[in-house]
This record gives structure tokens, C-alpha cells and sequence, in this order.
């Protein structure tokens, strides 16, 4: 059975880093990626963009990026974010403490699965849809989990959209990552004419062995056309 | 033309909630069909006594070496877990700790401890030096188990509200038939907590007393706890994962799309992926919460694709929702079911309610007290679970011989 997938096209965002020409500069010296700013996703209805939050922004700014008008209700989708919404959990979280109400808006938009909600509306995209986190290995995991919605679907594309903002520093001294705020959708598919990577689980490099994201990490191995990327235990090999 | 999925069987199973801690407990309690197991609860939620699902049995010890993992959730997780240690460890042994992977579901992950934790810091002025962001991430449940048995392979954690346990299981399946594991652990866990229960009480969606799904007078849901765990392996006969289907529905981010189309496609959805028909479908747990708009919709769609008159019942009144963990678990019950059917007869959960019928839904099949079906055929089940942000996963389980 087949870890390949086609990468159809991609779109991908971090502050300064903006456009393709601006990522294909970054790949050929690439440097830590900045941690202020967010899209203005201006593309987006305004009762919408309003309620935003940075995270959002990353998100459907790859998200819609990396799709075709015709391609927003037809392709599944996988939504890989380390830390989804913590960062406006923190607020609720303080809230619960404090024994105030919540606001029943904020709550149902800092699920997991809330950029994917919001991304099904906007596109009206009712196909399958998944959500998720692995640590350091959400990029990984989140092309594995695209591969999985192949293997059930084969004939559909796969939107897989990670992104991530900065930790809040309530958690941030617990946590070691690369800095950056980043979003990255890569529409993946079985057949198709873009570049053919083959997932394997035989790398052997070390965790987090670069200075930015493995989202950015694999961008890089995109556009420089080298044969094998590894990501701790993940390697991709390009297809000839 | 439909190529055959390869089997996806579902081995061995460990499930903790309301019910008990074990799967005998949680039989009975499923059979016997009483809410006597739930409790009210003062804290939760402040000026308001909720009646929720929660496990009152003693949880495991999170081990030292895992303390950073040490949370009530990866504590249920690990209750479940406990109960099928044997076969997991022998999967790990034969098959090869690499080749061992880990998907699993929650929506909470260690939210309550993280709660807990922000409350020492209201009183001390920093955080707990207990808690760790490990707890609380999404990734953690699923990092934690592969830690604890020591599993090498893809580690990740789905967080799709309310379907995640369900999608768990589906993409468990597909990380097998893709060859790149050989047998994987699946599930979920969620745990009550400040969070969730203000929440959905916030957006009134937690009705009063025992949740009452299908009536005419229900009122909302209610919340519970718990945890199911499976092994999966990608062998045929036993209980086999025969089935998914799954939808999004670009309508609402915390209510269901009314005419219940993303319920119905994803019942469709999972009815073509097991080559089955309608008919072939012996019965059907409802995702069943109990609030207004779920129940409408659900029963419209289980009427549009099963018609009437197969058995159906909700659990929920006996556990309560366990959000995230809830289609893991009524897979289990689906699973429990199957395991302890007999001479081709199926015994079925019944349906706790008040029996006051909504005019307003279709007239399902709700199952009765000591009701049992025998299909005459290959004994097979479904159970539905619908999500925030309008995710829907539904699974067919199928008994072979």
C-alpha cells in the first residue's frame, strides 16, 4: 500500500515571508522565522475576519492559499497545530478559575478543531476533516494523518494546513521550540503533477535539529529539490 | 467497484467510565440500563448543581518515570490501558516496538490539572511546579501511552471535539492498511472539568438531571468521563473496525446542521466503506446527547438511511457525554456487544428515558429493557458521533466468526 503523495501546490505564510518569491529567497539562506505579525486574510467575509484570532489568520491564509476556487469544497482536510487555541484557552482557563461566566462564542472557537470549523464554513466544504497535535512531531503526524485520508479516499485531494503561533508565556518556559509564527498548506494528492514524496518511518535524524519550524524545514526541502528529508523518526523521499 | 478494505480487527479492549472500571462492569451496566451511577456535583460550575457521568473508581498512578504526563485524563487513559497490558505488551514483542503506533482522541487532554494549576497560581503566585505543558497539549495523551508501553511508531493525538475518539479509530485502520504499522492502540479519554462543563453551560447546552434523548421534554445533555482503549491489528475474524464514514458540515461552530445531511453523510459514508446496505445493519447507537437540536436532527437522518425499525439507543443517560472520548466508547459498547453476543443473538443497551415521544421526530426503534435481536446474519453494528465545528464520524463494527 502507498505512503506517496503529490504535492499539487502549496501556500505558506510567516511575518515577512509573504509570497513564493519571499519563501524561495528563505529557502535558498534560510534563517529563524520572526514570531510578530499575522495575514490580514483580507480575502475573508469581515464578520469573520473580525472574530479571528492570529492563529485563524494562519490558517485560512494557507488554507485558501493553497486551493483553487473550485478546489475549497471538494478536497478533505487535516489541520495540524501543536498548540491550537491554548493561547485563548489561557483567558478562559483564568475565568474558570475565577469563577466568572465564559463566553459561550469564545468557547466553542478555542476547540481544537475550531480553524477547521471555521474553514469548512468558509469554503463550504463538507467533506471529511480532521484535526490534531503531536508535540514535536505535528508536521510529521499531519502528513501521516493526510496519507490516512488517501488510503480511505484516494481519489480526493487532501488540504493539510499546520500552522502555530508563539506560546504564551505562561507556557512558554515550559516548552523548547523553534521560534516563529508560521502557516503552511500543502494540497496533497495521489496521482497528480507536482513532486511525489514516499513517507517512511526510518529516519534517524535528531529532533528539532533546526533553528525553525519542520513545516518550514520541509518547505525548504520542497524548494531545493533534494532527494530526502528526515525529521526524527520520518523521512521523505522524493519519487523519481 | 469497490475494492475490499483490508481487516482491521479489534483485538482487545480496556474501557473505564461512569459504568465502572472494567468491561465486565461496564456490560452489566449497559445492560441493566440505569443512570444509578451518576452523581451531582456542586463544583464544576459555579450557582449550579450538575449531574454528571463521573468515574468514582481509584485511578492508576501515573509512573514516576511519566510524571510530567501526571494528569487525571492520562490517568483514565491508563486505567483503560491497564486492562489489556498483556496483549499490548506481546503486540510490541512480536511485532517490534517500531512498528507499534499510537492515534487517539480528546478534547480536554489535561485541562482539569492545568485548571488546578492556575489555581495554586491565583494562591501562590506562579504555577504549579507539578504541572507541565506536556499535560495539557493535545499531543501529550497520545505521546503518553506510547511512552508507557514503549511504542516506537507515529504517536498523535485527533481533536475533533465530539467525533475524535471515532476518527481515532478510523485513522488507526487506515495507518495499518498503509503497512507502515502493525498493530496500533486506539481510543480516546476526556475528562470532566471546570472548562467544558462552563462551557456548555454557557451556551445552555447542558440540560437538568438525566439526560433525556428523544423526548419530547429534553433538555440538553449532560457530561461525563471516561476512557476505552483498543488494540488493532490488521488481522481478519474476531470484531473487525469494518467501516467509516465521515463529514463536515460548513454550517454552524457549536450547532448541527437542522435537516441532519452531515449525519446522514457520514452514516452513508461509513455504510459504503463497509460494502454494506442498510438492511445489513443489525443496530445503532445514536450519538443521542439529548439536546433539542441533536436529537432532531440525528433521528431524521438514522429515519432517511435505516428507516424505522432498527433497534436504536442512546448511552449517554448511563455515562453521561465524554466529548471527545465518546465515540471511542460506544464503539466499546458496540464492541461489548459483539464479544458477548451468543448463538447469533444480539443483546442491546436499552434506551433510559422518559418515554414521552416528540411528535415532532421520526418514530425510531428505541430499544427496550432486555431486548435482544437475532439478525440471522453476520452480526453488525453502528454507532454515530457528531462534533463542534460539524465534524461527523460514523462506525460499522462487525462480529466474524
Amino acid at each position: 500500500m502507498s505512503t506517496r503523495a503529490h504535492v499539487l501546490r502549496w501556500s505558506a505564510w510567516s511575518p515577512h515571508l509573504e509570497d513564493r518569491a519571499a519563501w524561495e529567497s528563505w529557502a535558498q539562506a534560510p534563517a529563524p522565522l520572526a514570531a510578530e505579525g499575522h495575514p490580514d486574510a483580507a480575502f475573508l467575509p469581515a464578520m469573520l475576519r473580525r472574530r479571528c484570532t492570529p492563529l485563524t489568520r494562519l490558517v485560512l491564509t494557507a488554507a485558501f492559499g493553497a486551493l483553487a476556487d473550485d478546489e475549497q469544497p471538494r478536497v478533505r482536510t487535516v489541520f495540524a497545530t501543536r498548540h491550537g487555541s491554548i493561547n485563548e484557552s489561557i483567558e478562559l482557563l483564568h475565568q474558570v478559575v475565577a469563577g466568572e461566566r465564559l463566553s459561550p462564542t469564545k468557547f466553542s472557537h478555542t476547540v481544537h478543531n475550531a480553524q477547521a470549523g471555521l474553514f469548512c464554513i468558509a469554503a463550504g466544504n463538507r467533506r471529511a476533516s480532521s484535526s490534531l497535535a503531536a508535540g514535536a512531531d505535528t508536521f510529521a503526524c499531519g502528513w501521516l494523518e493526510a496519507l490516512a485520508h488517501l488510503e480511505r479516499d484516494p481519489a480526493t485531494p487532501v488540504l493539510f494546513v499546520t500552522s502555530d503561533v508563539p506560546l504564551d508565556p505562561t507556557f512558554a518556559v515550559l516548552v523548547k521550540e523553534p521560534p516563529g509564527a508560521y502557516g503552511l498548506g500543502l494540497l496533497l494528492a495521489r496521482e497528480g503533477t507536482g513532486p511525489a514524496f514516499d513517507l517512511d518511518l526510518a529516519g534517524r535524524s535528531a529532533p528539532g535539529a533546526k533553528p525553525w519550524p519542520d513545516a518550514a524545514e520541509f518547505l525548504r526541502f520542497l524548494l531545493a529539490g533534494e532527494p530526502r528529508l528526515e525529521l526524527g523518526r520520518f523521512g521523505w523521499t522524493r519519487a523519481a | 467497484m469497490m475494492v475490499a478494505r483490508p481487516p482491521c480487527r479489534l483485538a482487545a479492549l480496556g474501557v473505564v467510565n461512569a459504568l465502572g472500571g472494567d468491561a465486565e462492569a461496564v456490560w452489566r451496566g449497559l445492560l441493566a440500563g440505569e443512570p444509578s451511577r451518576l452523581s451531582w456535583n456542586d463544583a464544576l460550575v459555579p450557582g449550579r448543581r450538575l449531574l454528571v457521568g463521573a468515574v468514582s473508581e481509584p485511578l492508576p498512578e501515573i509512573p514516576a518515570a511519566l510524571a510530567r504526563y501526571g494528569c487525571r485524563n492520562n490517568a483514565l487513559a491508563l486505567a483503560a490501558l491497564r486492562q489489556i497490558e498483556g496483549p499490548l505488551r506481546e503486540a510490541i514483542a512480536s511485532r517490534g516496538a517500531a512498528r507499534v503506533g499510537v492515534v487517539l482522541g480528546t478534547s480536554t487532554s489535561g485541562v482539569a490539572d492545568a485548571e488546578a494549576a492556575f489555581r495554586y497560581q491565583r494562591a501562590n503566585g506562579g504555577l504549579d511546579p507539578a504541572f507541565d505543558y506536556a499535560q495539557l497539549e493535545f499531543g501529550g495523551l497520545a505521546a503518553f501511552v506510547a511512552e508507557w508501553l514503549g511504542a516506537g511508531g507515529p504517536a498523535y493525538t485527533l481533536s475533533t471535539a465530539c467525533s475524535s475518539g471515532a476518527r481515532a479509530l478510523a485513522s488507526a485502520r487506515s495507518l495499518l492498511a498503509m503497512g507502515l504499522c502493525d498493530a496500533m492502540v486506539a481510543g480516546a479519554a476526556d475528562t470532566l472539568c471546570g472548562l467544558t462543563t462552563n462551557g456548555f453551560s454557557a451556551l445552555q447546552a447542558i440540560g437538568g438531571g438525566v439526560t433525556n434523548p428523544c423526548s419530547r421534554n429534553r433538555s440538553g445533555l449532560m457530561l461525563g468521563e471516561g476512557a476505552a482503549m483498543f488494540l488493532l491489528t490488521p488481522e481478519a475474524g474476531g470484531i473487525q473496525l469494518a467501516g467509516a464514514g465521515e463529514s463536515s458540515e460548513a454550517h454552524h461552530m457549536s450547532a448541527p446542521e437542522p435537516s441532519g445531511a452531515g449525519a446522514e453523510a457520514a452514516m452513508r459514508g461509513a455504510l459504503v466503506d463497509a460494502g454494506l446496505a442498510p438492511e445489513a445493519i443489525a443496530y445503532l447507537n445514536l450519538h443521542g446527547t439529548g439536546t433539542p437540536l441533536n436529537d432532531a436532527m440525528e433521528c431524521q437522518a438514522v429515519a432517511r438511511v435505516f428507516g424505522t425499525a432498527l433497534p436504536v439507543s442512546s448511552t449517554k443517560p448511563l455515562v453521561g457525554h465524554t466529548l471527545g472520548a465518546a465515540g471511542a466508547l460506544e464503539a466499546a459498547f458496540c464492541w461489548l456487544m459483539l464479544e458477548r453476543s451468543a448463538d447469533g443473538a444480539l443483546e442491546l443497551p436499552p434506551h433510559y428515558w422518559d418515554g414521552e415521544r416528540d411528535p415532532a421526530l421520526p418514530d425510531l426503534h428505541l430499544a427496550s429493557k432486555g431486548e435482544s435481536v437475532r439478525p440471522g446474519a453476520m452480526l453488525r453494528v453502528v454507532t454515530n458521533s457528531f462534533g463542534f465545528g460539524g465534524n461527523n464520524c460514523t462506525l460499522v463494527l462487525e462480529r466474524q466468526a
